[in-house]
């Protein structure tokens, strides 16, 4: 018997479907979470996070901006 | 300006401040590294591009003959340059947006030279033939195994950095690192499971269907997760900077991400529409490929909209010119990618120039423009002086647009031709172009274009090159190396009342305001095992059906495994690359049948260890070339082709003629295949050569009776005049012949 027999019999086809699902209702929280009021300001924070970073001498004319 | 303090969040909460410096040494190696690999991959590229043009370019040698230098052009354009330009992108952003040196820089320093001296052993094995035959992972197996080692190198350098960082929040460009390293890690160790048979020759333990699946989900996540993610997440961090302001939605820019993750991994089987694969892989990888349409439309828009406000730069600044190109040029190849997934439209495409003129908007607009405006943005940074010549940057980026513009236009119209003649039929109902080689010269003009806007692009590299020469040159004596201070992250956070909002009570409320999502942000490791959950399940539900299930790969009862000489030819078809240009794989289209014979089924392919079905024709399919043409044929063919078929593009293979066939290494070929459950019966008890030896004596002997010179029973030509006259004779063998390797 090989290991190809044993899965056919084990009739796992339907796990796939629950893992589509689980993903699906994941993907649909993050999304509903970020179309949600409350997170603006982190958000705001977060992106500004590459600006705030250089302080090298070359760095870009505005220099870094930490301004909020 | 001999050290600069950097303000930290949320200063008032300062445990204990932290001086430390940024490794821009480890940066300043892989930009060299970009240029200079950048440079042999696409002058590699223009050499293939004129073996196509005109057949005399592949030389007499055989070491630089189309088969063999097409895999090295690719390998050397993704995995050397894009490469490169990646990790050079990510050891400058990583440390900066963590507030942290990288964990070890010795690990960084091995990261590199690991990198470099893949890539030379690529270099000087590809040409020598050594390969597995499955694109995008020609490499043999030791080199392999040094690419995951020095893989997890870089792993570990990285997560370790986000262990020591500085910064809580893990910015969006960390993430798409984060999910291309995993990725790309369980990408390349599953696809390159092999049995070797000596030190640089190896059997994928995959055989036909299962093999063609699990090459296609590593091919294509290896433009997903090598080609797209690292350089989103480039995009993320460089625009923002070049445009010296924010990303336009930070929200969309994470959908972007958990979007990709989701449904990149599922669209492999698109590259086998109307193969032996079956129908059901090959819907669910269409519908995911179209479903790629929105998030990748989101993610260039995204990219465009931080240009917001500062559009009158473009028009000054050609860093911004680069990624305002590079990005377009993402949203214009993540547009054809999944039109080109939908069936009737991968009908016309498949096999054809289309898609390498696809990729080629890819690498070239969105790959090479993006690392373009990176290193000329890096350039004063890294070696602290102006850059020389913002002139030639302009002129890099027009020339190098142009000589896009040439390459796809006309490598879309010789896609679309060929597609187009290979289909027609004329008003009697037979085929109207039924000489394949009609189909291939009627494409040498777009060819020759090809090779003009494939140079003006290497012009701009040249340029790109003299431009970071001389800004290096201009370097200062030392340079500096500012200190940063930041304060150290506390052991436990502890969440900054809301700016002022109460923390909000009842499970709703906590899930809509506390940021779960940022919880999961804050936590590197829960983060990339997340990650690599979605990313293997998703993986995992789409393959073990096709491994497992017995009934998506029907026998065939008269399918044998090849004979000990016919495996040799099988071996030296491989080592000379005839997959890039043949495909094994005839769909079940009536223009098809009619030109190549019976369509390909699932089951011929149990023993094709690993499957050559191929991916583009530029010579005609040979799933059913065996008895086709006599041995004769294929020995003055070999020797030259033009000489059988007057206006063939094929290298010719004189050496074939010449060289002695190893007819001891078969024993060892033939033990390899067995112990991956080819049924070899007797011919593994040592008798292999002795078989090969046998059938080659009858070949030999059946050449000379039709007129071929005599004396080339030791040669290579008869294990590939075995082969060829093997292919696709199963189905025609009568069902009694049991154990035909006896």
């Amino acid at each position: 018997m090989k290991l190809s027999d044993i899965m056919g019999f084990a009739n796992l086809a339907i796990y796939a479907e629950v893992a589509m699902v689980l993903f699906l209702l994941v993907f649909v929280a993050i999304a509903v979470r970020l179309w949600l009021p409350g997170s603006q300001q982190d958000l705001q924070e977060a992106a500004r996070l590459p600006l705030d970073d250089d302080p090298t001498p070359a760095a870009t004319p505005r220099g870094s901006t930490h301004g909020r | 300006m001999s050290s600069a303090v950097l303000p930290m969040e949320g200063a008032a909460a300062s445990p204990r401040l932290e001086s430390f410096s940024y490794d821009d040494v480890i940066v300043r190696k892989f930009l060299w590294a970009t240029f200079i690999w950048g440079l042999v991959g696409m002058l590699v590229g223009l050499i293939v591009a004129l073996q196509l043009a005109n057949p005399i370019f592949n030389t007499s040698l055989e070491w630089l003959s189309f088969g063999r230098l097409r895999p090295l052009h690719t390998n050397a354009v993704i995995f050397a340059f894009a490469g490169n330009a990646f990790f050079c992108g990510a050891y400058y952003s990583t440390q900066r947006l963590l507030k942290a040196r990288m964990f070890s820089d010795a690990l960084s320093k091995f990261h590199f030279w690991g990198w470099q001296a893949i890539i030379v052993s690529a270099a000087i094995t590809l040409p020598l033939g050594f390969t597995q035959a499955k694109e995008y992972a020609e490499l043999e197996w030791p080199i392999d195994i040094a690419i995951a080692v020095v893989w997890v190198a870089f792993a570990i350098n990285f997560v370790g950095t986000m262990i020591k960082r500085r910064e809580r929040h893990l910015y969006v460009a960390l993430w798409f690192y984060i999910a291309s390293i995993v990725t790309v890690a369980i990408l390349h160790i599953f696809n390159n499971l092999s049995m070797p048979a000596g030190l640089f020759k190896s059997y994928s333990i995959y055989a036909g269907v299962q093999d063609a699946f699990m090459q296609w989900w590593y091919g294509h996540n290896a433009v997903a997760f090598f080609l797209t993610t690292p350089f989103l997440g480039l995009m993320y961090y460089f625009m923002p900077k070049a445009a010296e302001g924010p990303v336009f939605s930070y929200k969309l820019s994470i959908l972007h991400f958990w979007s990709l993750v989701f449904l990149y991994i599922w669209a492999g089987p698109h590259h086998l529409h109307y193969t032996a694969l079956p129908e059901w892989a090959s819907t669910v990888g269409m519908l995911f490929s179209v479903m790629l349409w929105a998030p990748s439309w989101g993610g260039m828009i995204n990219g465009l909209l931080t240009l917001r406000g500062a559009w009158h730069k473009v028009s000054e600044d050609p860093i911004l010119k680069f990624f305002v190109l590079a990005v377009t040029a993402y949203g214009m190849s993540t547009f054809e990618g999944p039109l080109l997934s939908i069936k009737s439209v991968n009908a016309l495409a498949h096999y054809t120039d289309w898609i390498i003129a696809h990729v080629h908007t890819g690498a070239l607009g969105w790959n090479g423009f993006l690392t373009f405006g990176m290193v000329y943005w890096l350039l004063p940074r890294l070696f602290q002086t102006p850059v020389y010549s913002k002139k030639l940057m302009e002129l890099h980026f027009w020339i190098a647009s142009f000589g896009i513009l040439l390459y796809v236009v006309a490598i879309y119209s010789a896609g679309v031709t060929q597609g187009l003649m290979w289909r027609a039929f004329d008003t009697t109902g037979r085929l109207a172009y039924p000489d394949f080689v009609e189909t291939v010269v009627r494409l040498l003009p777009m060819y020759w274009l090809r090779v003009a806007g494939g140079s003006l692009y290497i012009v701009g590299m040249l340029l790109f090159g003299w431009n970071i020469f001389m800004t290096w040159k201009r370097r200062p004596a030392k340079y500096e190396v500012p200190v940063i201070t930041a304060p150290a992250l506390a052991k436990k956070y502890v969440p900054a009342p809301a700016h002022g909002a109460p923390v909000p009570a009842g499970l709703w409320a906590r899930f809509a305001a506390a940021g779960w999502h940022r919880t999961w942000e804050r936590m590197p490791i829960t983060f990339t095992v997340l990650t690599t959950v979605a990313v293997v399940v998703a993986s995992l539900f789409e393959i073990i059906p096709t491994f497992l299930i017995k009934s998506n790969v029907p026998t065939i009862a008269t399918v044998k495994p090849y004979t000990p000489l016919e495996l040799a030819g099988r071996d030296i078809y491989i080592a000379e690359g005839c997959f890039n240009c043949h495909s094994q794989m005839i769909r079940p289209f009536r223009h098809e049948t009619e030109r190549f014979g019976e369509y390909s089924k699932p089951g011929e392919s149990v023993y094709e260890h690993p499957f050559l079905w191929g991916s583009r024709r530029i010579g005609p399919d040979l799933a059913r070339i065996g008895g086709k043409y006599p041995h004769l044929w294929h020995v003055r063919h070999f020797n030259e082709p033009t000489s059988m078929t007057a206006r063939s593009i094929m290298p010719a293979y004189p050496h074939f003629l010449t060289k002695t066939l190893d007819f001891e290494q078969i024993q060892s070929r033939v033990d390899a295949m067995a112990m991956i459950g080819v049924p070899y019966g007797d011919a593994v008890r040592g008798q292999a050569p002795a078989m090969a030896r046998a059938q080659a004596e009858e070949i030999a002997a059946e050449i000379e009776k039709q007129g071929g010179p005599a004396g080339l029973a030791d040669k290579q030509i008869t294990a590939m005049v075995a082969y060829m006259q093997r292919l696709g004779m199963d189905l025609r063998a009568q069902p009694t012949t049991v154990g035909v390797a006896k």
